[in-house]
């Protein structure tokens, strides 16, 4: 799985932890990195994912429904679970400030086994860990 | 006045706070790996 995920477009490093099944992901600084299609390889790789953490960087947008997400690159943002942290965030829509956030996007349905809906990853943030 | 205003652009830009927007790190959980 190591070398699968390494493969990967975006990808600069992959540890993998067998004692406790965590897989971490060093992205490259080139923003080429998609966690939906690490999530996809991770299957592909024969193993479960059973759930996908993320810090992230970026700005407050509203997207064409009028949801509120996180954009990490011109063409790549991350649409938010409604919560109270992300209500806090509501404020900055439009602004500059760019804001690093620790969240979750994907977490397996419990007691399911089949493959991840990867096309429709969300964000719950987790925590705020800096507005700059 | 336009040299000027390259400058201060310029200056701008190179005291910016290193804030890039981007993925800093991805952590999964996994099972059946062996």
């Amino acid at each position: 799985m190591k070398q699968h995920l390494g493969r990967q477009s975006g990808v600069q490093n992959v540890e993998v932890s067998l004692i406790d099944g965590k897989v971490e992901v060093i992205p490259k600084e080139d923003g080429q990195i998609d966690p939906a299609q690490l999530l996809k390889a991770t299957y592909d790789s024969g193993v479960t994912a059973a759930e996908m953490n993320m810090t992230a960087a970026g700005k407050i947008v509203k997207d064409s429904s009028g949801n509120l997400a996180l954009q990490v690159e011109p063409n790549r943002s991350f649409v938010m679970v409604p919560n109270e942290e992300s209500k806090q965030l509501e404020a900055l829509v439009g602004s500059s400030t760019t804001v690093t956030i620790h969240g979750q996007l994907y977490r397996k349905p419990a007691g399911k086994r089949e493959k991840a809906v990867v096309s429709s990853l969300k964000l719950t943030i987790l925590g705020v860990e800096k507005k700059e | 006045m336009n040299t000027k205003l390259a400058l201060l652009l310029l200056l701008g830009y190179t005291f910016a706070p290193i804030s890039q927007a981007q993925i800093k790190h991805i952590e999964m959980r996994v099972e059946g790996m062996t």
